[in-house]
């Protein structure tokens, strides 16, 4: 009698504890009060292509960020601040006087690691349609595009300060775990990222691609891959990787130089990397654009009526014309300075015999008025008068902004030789002649590294710092101290942005 | 020792009483002397209590109870007494009369071992306990006149901070062992369990409707409820009758006054015009001429107006405040019940409809249906309705100039009434506070009802019983908000009539199954528990808003009658969530002398991605008086070492913050428009914060048991609290579970109770202190958190507390121009005399960010307390005093003079400012106070928040009454209460209890005296 009873007030509170494990579904109920909707549907794949466009977006940014190119690629004998008396600690950042609270310093940073999370971001969002893409194999090469323009900025950040975190994700906040890695491990890491995406991006030149024109294919890869290795001082790689693109047989040199800097060097054969801009071909309405008038002179004399001026930066340093007058140079001297009829005054002090074409009008026909910021404007960032679309008046404006092009390959590749780098795509000599005709000087045989590197210093100045970050790596401090300003090696690092400093306490380490 | 003897079952007991009551019942009146009979059990257990002592009063005639806890004895004729006295019960006397059998139940004695305290889903000796448990009893929560019960607590408990609420049926914030959350996120609060049911606050009930209040302090006594215990836990068991129990009928009622106390002091007309004169503030000045054109001029000082309101004075009143209870309770041998009903009144001390009123009404019943089946019911039904009070005013009556009457007859244009406007004087702002007071009606409707119902099997009698209990609570609030027209001037007004709704509902049911084991094997006592839980809360939120309704009738006050009905300030919430837990307990000793305790809990929840946490803890004890060597000694005689370790989940956070935001961007490819997108990510996903926590401490009795002592040193850890993690690049912050806090410190309790031979006086004095140290240990690599405002920043550092104060640190006045030509800083910074001077923190000759430092917290890191209480003849006296240190409080109404340089102030600053050299080291000068270098953040606005405080005075005197009325003269006390009469701090404010450290609209706390009575049929 007595089991009996137990045995049912058992069976009851087993049914009680087992019967409560029935509520266990509660459990994946999902909160009240909320849109489901506005979550990303991952299986509409023909999207995939969105979260990279943005990324190319951030590449190819409009009015912002217009100061980072300049602080990148200031400092070097090729270029001045110019802008006299404005922004003065930009301009005593080319004089190697830092200042860490200054507003640029902190911009580029925001900006090029904010590029570098969007980049991260980009590759998690392809990768969430990946799963139900048909075509995985082009999942993977949208995500091996987000990770070259992540390499490439994470090259210019490091070559600017050296030791940083790099991004592991998406997640900003992340950064505070970050320990910092040496500018040897992120050009290490920039080169293994290179090669990570190389073989899921197409071997066509960027101007070739119909999907995205001008994005980044295999070529942009191994170019990246040998600027991280040439700072590296991997000669043998930067060797291979640029004889690779020489033996891709798809690069040439534009043959008009001039133009290669206007509206005809937009996607152009020599391209491996650009930033894109245009205002879609119409007079009025939507217009991306750089800010070119950064660089552009002030109070000129357009030759097309109502073209707007500029403000004044970015003056092409006189030892740098002197260099180019001396060196008997024309084509490339004409296009990387435009000169006024103060700045002649000064050259004619010490080049008495100043060939005639120079001039202030440029060879487009604009004509450069002197003014007090700057005597000389670079031709580079120049777009002539009657080259802008009729009705745009902006300086500069439907412009492409050049980041890599072939001519840097070549001379890299003669750089890498000339350090004794063994090569598969011919001579040092070759290289560099071919770059030497179309701005039509006379061939060298036997080129020696130096020659290779006054032939850089000449092909690529006012472009992206790299005369300073050569003779940086090659130590050439004496090349560096011009025109009164002394470089030593200890100031080739910017110091981290002290608003950067205070928020995250491994900067405080250094 | 005898009283440690183990309980033998007594199973048919019962039955056999009955039997004997109904042969003997008849029988027993008439002899000379006669024989009366009966048993003595335990009144929270009903366990038999064998060795008892029972006397016949004033006689050497008696017996002790046999091993079934019963008793026979021969009684003399006349009037007699029983006496029964037992170790670790409360002496108790039984009036003998005509009756011949007694079933007498007796209470563990306050200070017992042998006292059972509940913990969670069961109950233990406290002996046993290896945990930190403190239990406050109905006699003690009487004693402190307020609508909530949790007020009893401040002072009480060491380690439990109470900051008292102002505002009548607002609830006072509790903090057991510090805050282990980052505070401000409502993450904090403990929970609270009653009878069961878990809730956030207990506004609802009367402190009359519960039995006993435990806290649970550390994690071997609150692990048992795991995701939800990390806060701490306050098990809250509402009032029951015994078994076997004559029905009892009591009434307990008080009626009394609240006093404002401590009220700040403002600056009179004639202190204020002097500061307007020194402030070098020409408009200022002319304020004062246009208020003598307006109001006069003083008969005393003609340089003054004559108007010379305090403002303070104006808007406080004394306040009245009354309870009434009434409760029936009783059992016999199957059931028992308890019943009563409540009704509780407060009037706000702040002039105008600020009110809480309260009606509660409780049943419960529990029933032994068969021997093997005990059903059991409870109900809490509370009904209240709450006006809250204008919070702003109690910062416009600090800065509302004296120079200005409350009424002005001129302002004919003013409707309602004609109040006066400091604007017609020149005054930025209105400033008077009673247009506010009057024209918004802040109404709540407040409907909780607390139910429970359970069964529980005896599957082996005495062994192993099985427990479903349901809990279920509805909670329904209902404010309404309304704002009346006023029109005082152009700019102070009220053009609109506004009425704002707010509907909230809950309704959360628990579903508990447990199933207890316990046995005792020689020497090994177990008991083992296991048990489900199944857990569905929910909430419905509306609100919605009218503009312009017809407001002469109350009758029209709804939205529905209104012109506009903004769509925007309607909004609609709700919320589900679910948990299901598995949860057991092992408690084990040996010969009660080694102690072995561990609980177990496994939450899942739908609210986090991560489903479970599992939340263990061990405790273990050693009764070093139970070894040999210190046996049955009466220095010594009860010595408990023990120590626990458990971890508890804090779930009251959110499950996300942050979010994936996709934004359309467009750029150019070739020259044509291509569309994307950018994913940014600040998504963070959230859990429940894990509690670790460590208490070593030990308990003991000396000297005979008069004196008892309990110490603890706790530690802490929050592990992965959510923190503000600011945003690199991005800026701005998002909640991340990477946070490290700790509270640790000690804790101490202390009591002395004695009594004379003859028993005319008994005494007890007790008292307890805890330290709390709280820091920030890690803040994921974060050098610093901001809080508080730009203006008045908080930061939290790691290493010093959360969210602790940060600025500058005054180092005095500049006296003479002398000074301030000899120090560069005050030339750098064109200082005069009557200006701040700084600490230059590091050296460099400058002032500047780098200077600030960390002025103080505001959690007091020492906290204590203490009471006396005597007995003498018929009179009972109680006293108790609670104080703390350590704290600090931002003086945020004198930190309004940044903004509004042009109010009135405090006297203390008005009287002792600086005014030429030599009068202040402290304040600067009247025109100082409105310079920006004064008004940094700094020690002039954190000022210490120490107090001392008498917190309660109870005397009372029992009416003899035995005989009266042929013995049915009800038990009769009547008792005086003087709750917080006085107050002892430095602050310059009206109370030193701030909660968050921020006084704007503290609302204060007042002294309560009442008159009570208590009834006993």
């Amino acid at each position: 009698m007595k089991t009996h009873k137990f045995f049912i007030l058992s069976t009851f509170t087993i049914i009680f504890l087992v019967g409560i494990t029935g509520c266990k579904k509660y459990l994946n109920e999902p909160p009240e009060n909320r849109t489901f909707t506005e979550e990303t549907d991952y299986t509409k794949t023909e999207n995939m292509v969105q979260p990279l466009i943005g990324v190319y977006q951030k590449l190819n940014r409009v009015d912002e960020g217009w100061s980072d190119f300049p602080l990148i690629s200031v400092r070097g004998d090729d270029v001045n601040a110019g802008g006299l008396g404005d922004q003065q600690d930009f301009a005593n950042t080319d004089l190697y006087s830092y200042n860490k609270d200054y507003w640029m310093y902190n911009a580029l940073w925001q900006d090029y690691y904010s590029y570098i999370i969007t980049a991260n971001s980009a590759m998690e969002q392809v990768a969430l349609y990946k799963q139900y893409a048909s075509n995985k194999a082009l999942a993977d090469q949208y995500i091996a595009e987000a990770k070259v323009l992540k390499g490439f900025w994470m090259f210019q950040l490091s070559r600017v300060w050296g030791s940083l975190p790099v991004p592991p994700n998406s997640d900003p906040t992340e950064l505070f775990n970050v320990p910092l890695s040496t500018k040897n491990e992120i050009m290490t890491m920039v080169s293994t990222w290179m090669d990570e995406a190389i073989p899921s991006l197409p071997a066509v030149r960027p101007n070739e691609r119909g999907d995205l024109p001008g994005g980044v294919t295999r070529y942009t890869a191994l170019a990246i891959k040998a600027l991280a290795n040439l700072e590296l001082k991997q000669y043998q790689t930067v060797a291979d990787v640029t004889g690779e693109i020489i033996n891709s047989g798809r690069f040439i040199l534009e043959p008009d130089f001039y133009q290669l800097f206007k509206i005809k060097g937009k996607l152009n054969s020599e391209n491996l990397l650009e930033m894109q801009y245009s205002d879609l071909g119409q007079g009025t309405g939507d217009n991306y654009y750089y800010l070119f008038g950064f660089f552009g002179p002030q109070g000129w004399t357009p030759k097309v009526a109502g073209a707007g001026d500029g403000w004044g930066f970015w003056e092409p340093s006189l030892k740098y014309i002197k260099f180019m007058l001396d060196r008997g140079e024309k084509t490339r001297l004409e296009t990387s300075v435009l000169f006024t009829d103060r700045g002649i005054l000064e050259l004619r002090k010490d080049h008495p015999d100043l060939p005639s074409w120079i001039s202030h009008t440029t060879p487009s026909g604009d004509i450069i008025n002197d003014f007090a910021r700057e005597m000389f404007v670079s031709g580079k960032h120049y777009l002539p008068s009657d080259q802008l679309t009729p009705g745009r008046t902006n300086y500069g404006t439907n412009k492409n902004f050049t980041v890599i092009r072939y001519a840097e390959i070549l001379l890299m590749y003669a750089e890498a030789l000339t350090q004794g780098a063994s090569g598969a795509a011919g001579s040092a000599d070759q290289a560099v002649n071919e770059v030497r005709a179309r701005a039509g000087m006379p061939a060298l045989s036997g080129v020696t590294n130096a020659q290779v590197m006054d032939e850089k210093f000449a092909e690529l100045a006012m472009e992206w710092g790299t005369r300073f970050f050569d003779m940086v790596r090659l130590g050439d401090v004496n090349a560096l101290s011009y025109d009164g300003r002394t470089f030593t090696m200890e100031k080739t690092f910017l110091p981290y942005p002290q608003f950067q400093v205070d928020q995250l306490p491994i900067l405080r380490t250094k | 020792m005898k009283n440690y003897l183990p309980r033998k079952q007594a199973s048919s007991w019962l039955k056999s009483m009955f039997l004997l009551l109904l042969t003997i019942a008849c029988s027993a009146a008439f002899g000379q002397e006669r024989s009366i009979s009966g048993s003595i059990s335990d009144r929270s257990t009903n366990e038999s209590l064998p060795g008892a002592s029972v006397l016949i009063k004033g006689t050497t005639i008696g017996v002790t109870t046999d091993i079934d806890g019963k008793f026979t004895l021969k009684v003399p004729a006349g009037d007699n007494t029983l006496v029964v006295t037992y170790v670790g019960y409360e002496k108790t006397e039984v009036s003998i009369g005509a009756q011949s059998v007694f079933n007498i139940q007796l209470n563990p004695s306050k200070t017992s071992l042998q006292e059972v305290v509940v913990v969670g889903y069961g109950s233990t000796k406290v002996k046993d306990l290896t945990s930190s448990i403190v239990t406050m009893k109905s006699d003690e929560i009487n004693k402190t006149p307020s609508s909530q019960p949790l007020q009893a607590l401040q002072g009480k408990v060491a380690g439990v901070q109470v900051v008292s609420a102002g505002g009548p049926g607002d609830s006072p914030t509790i903090r057991i062992r510090g805050v282990g959350s980052f505070p401000g996120r409502g993450a904090e609060s403990p929970l609270y369990v009653v009878d069961g049911m878990f809730y956030d606050n207990i506004d609802f009930l009367n402190p009359s409707d519960i039995a006993s209040m435990s806290v649970l302090k550390d994690a071997s006594a609150s692990a048992i409820y795991g995701v939800r215990a990390a806060n701490g836990v306050v098990l809250i068991e509402t009032k029951s009758g015994n078994y076997n129990q004559k029905s009892e009928i009591t009434y307990n009622g008080y009626f009394g006054y609240q006093i404002a106390q401590n009220v700040l002091k403002m600056a009179n007309s004639q202190q204020f015009t002097t500061m307007a004169m020194e402030s070098g503030s020409e408009a200022d000045k002319s304020y004062i001429l246009n208020a003598m054109q307006r109001y006069g001029r003083s008969t005393v000082d003609p340089n003054i107006p004559s108007p010379n309101t305090d403002w303070y004075a104006e808007i406080l009143r004394p306040a009245m405040i009354t309870n009434h209870s009434l409760s029936f309770a009783g059992g016999n041998d199957k059931a028992r019940y308890s019943i009563g009903g409540d009704y509780f009144l407060q009037d706000g001390i702040m002039k105008m409809e600020n009110k809480y009123e309260r009606f509660n009404l409780r049943t419960k019943v529990d029933f032994k249906a068969t021997k093997w089946l005990t059903v059991g019911g409870n109900f809490i039904f509370s009904n209240a309705l709450k006006y809250n009070n204008q919070g702003s005013a109690w910062s416009n009556a600090y800065y509302a100039v004296p120079i200005m009457p409350v009424y002005d007859p001129s302002n004919t244009l003013a409707t309602p009434t004609d109040y006066s406007n400091a604007q017609d004087l020149g005054y930025r702002s209105g400033q008077n506070p009673f247009p506010t007071m009057d024209n918004n009606i802040d109404r709540v409707k407040i409907k909780k009802l607390l139910a429970n119902f359970f069964l529980e099997f005896n599957l082996i009698p005495k062994t192993l019983t099985f427990k479903t209990t349901y809990n279920y609570s509805f909670q329904s609030i209902d404010q309404r908000v309304i704002n009346l027209p006023w029109f005082i001037g152009n700019s102070f007004q009220n053009p609109d009539a506004t009425i704002t709704r707010y509907f909230t509902n809950y309704n959360d049911y628990i579903w508990d199954n447990v199933l207890t084991f316990t046995k005792s094997f020689k020497n090994h006592n177990l008991t083992v528990m296991a048990g489900t839980s199944f857990k569905d809360e929910g909430f419905t939120f509306l609100t919605a808003q009218g503009k312009n309704f017809p407001t002469d009738m109350e009758q029209s006050w709804y939205i529905s009658q209104a012109v506009n009905i903004p769509a925007e300030a309607v909004s609609d919430n709700g919320g589900a969530q679910y948990g299901m837990s598995y949860f057991g307990r092992i408690a084990y000793n040996f010969k009660e002398k080694y102690l072995l305790y561990a609980t177990m809990r496994a939450d899942g929840s739908n609210k986090y991605q991560q489903k479970w946490g599992y939340f263990p803890t061990i405790g273990v004890g050693w009764v070093i008086t139970e070894e040999k060597f210190l046996k049955n000694n009466n220095v010594i005689p009860f010595f408990k070492i023990r120590a626990s370790w458990g971890q508890l989940g804090n779930d009251n956070i959110q499950a996300s913050d942050g979010a994936y935001t996709t934004s359309v961007v467009t750029t150019t490819l070739g020259g044509v428009i291509y569309g994307g997108t950018v994913v940014s990510n600040s998504y963070s996903e959230l859990k429940w914060e894990l509690t670790q926590e460590t208490d070593v401490g030990f308990t003991a009795r000396f000297l005979n048991n008069r004196l008892s002592a309990d110490f603890d040193y706790y530690n802490r850890e929050t592990k992965n609290a959510a923190i503000p993690v600011s945003i690199p690049l991005v800026g701005g912050s998002v909640l991340k579970p990477v946070g490290v806090i700790r509270n640790s410190g000690i804790e101490v309790a202390l009591n002395w109770s004695d009594k004379t031979a003859n028993e005319k006086l008994s005494y007890s004095v007790g008292g307890n202190f805890s330290t709390l140290k709280n820091q920030a240990i890690d803040l994921y690599g974060q050098p610093y958190i901001d809080g508080g405002t730009a203006e008045f920043r908080q930061r939290t550092y790691v290493g010093e507390p959360l969210m602790a104060f940060y600025g500058y640190k005054v180092a005095g006045v500049y006296q003479n121009q002398g000074e301030i030509d000899a120090d560069p800083i005050a030339i750098a910074n064109s200082l005069v005399p009557g200006d701040l001077k700084y600490v230059d923190q590091n050296n460099d000759g400058k002032i500047n960010d780098d200077d600030r430092i960390i002025l103080g917290s505001y959690f007091p890191s020492f906290t204590y307390g203490a009471d006396v209480n005597f007995k003498f003849f018929n009179f009972d006296f109680s006293l108790s005093v609670y104080g703390q240190t350590g704290n600090k409080i931002l003086n945020r109404k004198r930190g309004e003079v940044i903004w509004t340089s042009d109010g009135n102030m405090d006297a203390d600053l008005a009287v002792n400012r600086w005014h030429g050299d030599g009068t202040s080291d402290k304040y600067p000068s009247s025109s100082g106070l409105r310079r920006g270098w004064n008004q940094k953040m700094s020690d002039f606005f954190v000022e210490d928040g120490s107090f001392f405080r008498i917190q309660n005075i109870q005397l009372g005197y029992t009416i003899n009454s035995s005989k009266w009325l042929g013995g049915n003269f009800p038990q009769t006390r009547i008792y005086l209460t003087a709750e917080r009469p006085l107050t002892l701090f430095k602050y310059n404010g009206f109370t030193p209890e701030v909660a968050n450290g921020w006084d704007n609209q503290t609302y204060p706390v007042a002294a309560v005296y009442t008159i009570g009575l208590n009834l006993k049929f």
